[in-house]
């Protein structure tokens, strides 16, 4: 796949990417942006990574495209999530949010020796 | 565009709310003409200068900006094929669905079209239905007959060869004697195996525990088996080495119902005809011999008649089938049979003078007369789907038309061509199909019918069932005949100019000039392919009916016949069981009910053994001798059968058996030899025991014809059973007050008390018989009538739809007819004359197929199939009747018109 950025586990680009466009339609640049804005810079995403992610969701039907004017009125191709990639969503965040708890959870135990 | 393709929008209706639908529409026919690859490139350009203008906004150098850039993105050629990979990968996906869904919508569509005219639909369906049916029926007879694989190794190799005599040319299937068949064994290159049976599957009777049980027996030299290559199922078959030996082989069928599919079986022992025979095998299922089917199969044995001179090359009861050389063939041994019939009649003058051998497929000799009627019923099928198709060519067509506005209005949103051809095609399709599938019901039905029907008329290996191959070919014939009348309204479709269409939106209904042309010949051509089935129905029917009417000379209602066969070693001489018919005829004679008794040695048939003539003192004609069939009866047959006297006396006991043989002979045969009138009194040898001396001619009798299927009365003659004692089985015949059935009790019962070990065999009444003697004749006759009905009925439908249309077409026009004041009457005769046309060209027609079937009948079922000017008449009249009918209601609507609705 070669989605995998230095800092971030596999399979995090795809819901992030899912969760960007939950605003609305956005091109890819947009959506690179939100990111970066929303994690503060934190997480290092290399966007050709991110561009491959969003072309992979389109084939799995998560995602719609179409081109239209940009902000800046140029051509763009933007993004909107599908019912399928909305329903994808809601199920990613859920499976993510009990696995960051749990590791979160597991992290900050005082005894080590729970059954 | 969308017009055809709801389902694009459904699926972008799934991408929620974003652009306004207008705008995505735009923006995908862009996207569509777009390469992948260039969207790619603009994609990443885009991004990359998005960051390059953010960072330069932040006070980047422009140079450093796009460096910057570059290196977020990462290697930018290897995201670049990532991405292109994966749109090639989903366009195929998305082509692929878009297929799907065309297609689902094009059925979808063509679902809602056929429901909205539900007559049409309707229609539609039950003549294909019929159409497919009658053929899928017939097709699944002819395959099991003449295309399936005869139950024999390589039985393309296998044949068998009959004789033909001069005497009798028309008969080319004659029986050989063991001295032939021991000829042809011996000396044939160009075959190998040549394995002798007798020529017919006889009754016998086995003793079982729980009584005698008739069983049909085959009698068939040892290496037959090895000649059609089968093998037994258990045990092993006959070999030459069991020529004399008391051995039997048992059929599959026979083992299962008598023996309970036993595997211990071989080695028991049955007694059969007075004998005890060892079973030594079991044949496999589907084996049938090449004279038909039979439970037991003893071994013959010819050196005892071939040691005899007397029967060696006299008598002729074998049947020979062989199996053609390693590179021989049939011409081949045709002309090596030439070359020994020759030979033959060279060194045997006496007896093998005046008579050819012949060498057949075994197929044909299998299939025998059934060939002929089948092929007249395919070629029948063929026609009614013929018809069919053509129906519903029309039909379409007319509904192209009728919506012609429709399909402009599409062609003129944007709808491809191909797209509505498309549709079209989709539709018809589905129609076929459905068509087919109820036809497939229907041919299941028929086939279970003529099942019951036909299996008589049928060859022994014949099993009716609509298998997988019949299945296939109907299918094939319901998406041919689909693909076929739904191209011409699409082809129609493509020469169409939308914009003429929708300008002159009234004169659009009436469909252009071709149309009416196409609908007019293909009604016509129905007329005439109807009146032909019509024709030939109606010629098999009068042939059946004259068959069945025609006198028989004997009075066969009231009368009840029975087999008994008795022999040694409980009846060692031919006196022995002569008094037991003779205590049998007493015993049944005082009966209640019975009113006379008698018993023959056979019933009349056109099988019936026949013997050499000889006249004292007459030269008979032709080189070859004249058999003529006899048979020997107890004093009272001729007043229980009501063959009536014409001249001398019947037997009697005058006629004692040490007397001079009497013979009776029938009027055909007084006539045809003695024409001078004065066959009484003349001497002649016909029977076994006129071989030492002269019999007598004592009387002459009515003719009979028990074979009604025969055209002419044949010669016979009569000996008494007091004097010819020779055959050990006898007809018993029994004229009943009531119902022959009722008798066939009481009957047996009187036998059990004489011999409880003799079974009254196939108890039947004469007409029944007489019945079944027409059965193979009937079934062509029922069924070409069955099609001859289905024909006009969907010609019927033809011709209605073609006036209907016609009268639609021109809707306006009589309308402005009858304000302008034409009569009812005027415009009755305008639509007629525009129909009447066609219709007068199809009878021509149908009256020059006729002829052709005439001649197609005469050729293929002989005699007396005769072009009937009644039977042509009578067809006719149906038809025009039918077809009158038919158009009566659409001319009746045209006149009744009502002027102001159609010109509002």
């Amino acid at each position: 796949m070669g989605a995998d950025g230095m800092d971030l586990l596999k399979g995090t680009l795809d819901v992030l990417v899912l969760k960007a466009l939950t605003w609305g339609p956005r091109h890819g640049y947009a959506v690179a942006r939100w990111i970066e804005d929303a994690t503060r810079g934190a997480l290092q995403v290399e966007e050709g990574a991110l561009y491959h992610a969003l072309h992979r969701l389109e084939r799995k039907g998560w995602l719609a495209s179409a081109w239209g004017a940009s902000e800046t009125n140029r051509r763009a191709k933007y993004y909107t999530l599908t019912l399928d990639g909305r329903a994808q969503l809601a199920a990613q965040t859920t499976t993510w949010t009990r696995y960051a708890e749990a590791v979160f959870a597991a992290l900050r135990a005082a005894d080590p020796t729970v059954a | 565009m969308s017009a055809g393709r709801p389902d694009a929008d459904d699926r972008e209706d799934r991408a929620g709310p974003g652009l306004p639908a207008g705008v995505r529409r735009i923006v995908r026919l862009a996207a569509r003409r777009t390469p992948i690859e260039a969207e790619v490139d603009a994609e990443i350009a885009f991004h990359l200068e998005m960051r390059a203008a953010e960072l330069v906004a932040y006070g980047w150098a422009p140079e450093d900006a796009r460096a910057e850039a570059q290196r977020r993105f990462g290697d930018v050629p290897h995201w670049r094929s990532a991405m292109q990979a994966v749109d090639r990968d989903h366009a195929a996906r998305q082509r692929r669905l878009d297929w799907v869904a065309d297609l689902r919508q094009d059925v979808r569509y063509a679902l809602r079209a056929l429901l909205r005219a539900p007559r049409f639909t309707l229609l539609a369906v039950l003549t294909l239905a019929l159409g497919i049916g009658a053929n899928a029926a017939v097709f699944g007879v002819v395959k099991s007959v003449l295309l399936d694989a005869l139950p024999y190794a390589h039985a393309d190799r296998l044949v068998r060869i009959y004789a033909r005599w001069e005497s009798d040319p028309a008969s080319g299937r004659q029986s050989l004697s063991p001295g032939v068949a021991a000829d042809l064994a011996a000396r044939l290159r160009t075959t190998t195996g040549a394995a002798a049976f007798y020529f017919s599957i006889v009754d016998v009777t086995w003793l079982a525990p729980m009584g005698p049980r008739v069983l049909s027996g085959a009698v068939v030299e040892g290496r037959l088996f090895a000649t059609l290559g089968t093998r037994a199922a258990l045990g092993r078959t006959l070999a030459p080495s069991d020529a004399g030996q008391p051995t039997v082989l048992l059929g599959d069928a026979a083992w299962r119902r008598e023996f309970a599919a036993d595997p211990n079986v071989v080695g028991r022992t049955l007694r059969v005809s007075g004998t005890e025979h060892e079973i030594v095998g079991v044949l496999p299922p589907g084996f049938v011999g090449p004279q038909g089917d039979a439970d037991l199969w003893f071994a013959l044995d010819l050196a005892p008649a071939l040691g005899d001179p007397a029967t060696s090359r006299d008598q002729h009861w074998l049947g020979v089938a062989a199996r053609l050389a390693p590179g021989a063939d049939h011409a081949a041994a045709q002309r090596e049979l030439d070359r020994l019939g020759a030979a033959l009649a060279r060194e045997h003058p006496g007896t093998d003078r005046g008579r050819t051998l012949h060498v057949v497929p075994l197929r044909d000799a299998m299939v025998g007369e059934t060939r002929a009627p089948l092929l007249v019923l395919l070629a029948s099928a063929g026609l009614v789907l013929v018809i069919t198709c053509a129906n519903l060519a029309g039909a379409l067509l007319s509904r192209a038309i009728a919506r012609r506005q429709e399909f402009a209005v599409r062609v003129a949103l944007g709808a491809r061509r191909g797209r509505l051809v498309r549709q079209l095609l989709t539709e018809s399709t589905l129609l076929a199909l459905v068509g087919g599938a109820v036809g497939l019901l229907l041919a299941t039905l028929a086939l279970a019918a003529l099942r019951a029907l036909a299996l008589p008329a049928l060859p022994p290996y014949a099993d009716l069932s609509l298998d997988l191959g019949a299945v296939a070919v109907t299918l094939l014939v319901a998406l041919g005949t689909g693909l076929a009348f739904g191209l011409a309204p699409a082809l129609a479709m493509g020469a169409q100019r939308p914009q003429a269409t929708l300008r002159d939106e009234g004169r659009g209904a009436s469909g252009g000039r071709r149309a009416p042309l196409l609908r007019g010949a293909l009604v016509a051509a129905q007329l005439a392919l109807s009146l032909s089935l019509l024709v030939g129905a109606g010629l098999l029917g009068r042939d059946l009916w004259r068959m069945a009417n025609a006198p028989l000379g004997v009075q066969a209602d009231g009368l009840l016949t029975g087999r008994v066969v008795v022999g040694a070693p409980a009846y060692p001489t031919p006196a022995a069981s002569a008094r037991l018919y003779e205590r049998l005829e007493a015993g049944v004679a005082a009966l209640p009910g019975v009113l006379a008794v008698a018993t023959t040695t056979q019933l009349p048939s056109r099988t019936m053994s026949s013997n050499v003539l000889t006249i004292d003192g007459v030269t008979l004609p032709g080189a070859a001798p004249t058999f003529i069939p006899y048979q020997a009866v107890s004093d009272a047959y001729f007043r229980t059968m009501g063959i009536a006297l014409v001249a001398g006396r019947t037997f009697g006991p005058v006629d004692t058996p040490d007397g001079v043989p009497a013979i009776v002979v029938n009027r055909t045969m007084a006539r045809r030899y003695w024409p001078g009138g004065d066959a009484l009194g003349a001497r002649l040898r016909v029977s076994p025991h006129t071989a030492e001396r002269w019999g007598v001619i004592v009387g002459i009798v009515d003719d009979v014809r028990l074979d009604p299927t025969a055209s002419a009365a044949e010669p016979m003659a009569y000996a008494s059973s007091r004097q010819d004692v020779m055959f050990n089985g006898r007809d018993l015949i029994v004229r009943t007050a009531g119902d022959p059935l009722t008798l066939v009790r009481p009957v047996e019962r009187v036998l059990a008390t004489l011999d409880p070990t003799v079974p009254l065999r196939g108890a039947t009444p004469l007409r029944t018989i007489v019945r079944e003697r027409l059965s193979g004749r009937r079934l062509p006759v029922l069924l070409m009538t069955g099609f001859g009905a289905l024909a006009l009925a969907l010609t019927g439908v033809g011709v209605y739809a073609m006036f209907a249309n016609l009268a639609a077409a021109r809707e306006r026009e009589l309308g402005v007819r009858i304000a302008l004041g034409a009569g009812r009457l005027a415009v009755a005769r305008l639509v007629l004359r525009q129909g009447a046309t066609w219709m007068a060209l199809g009878l021509l027609g149908g009256v020059l197929g006729a002829a052709l079937v005439t001649r197609a009948l005469r050729a293929r079922l002989g005699e007396a199939v005769a072009a009937d000017p009644l039977v042509f008449a009578g067809a006719g009249a149906v038809l025009i009747v039918g077809a009158a009918l038919a158009l009566l209601g659409p001319v009746r609507r045209a006149t009744r018109v009502e002027p102001i609705t159609v010109l509002r």
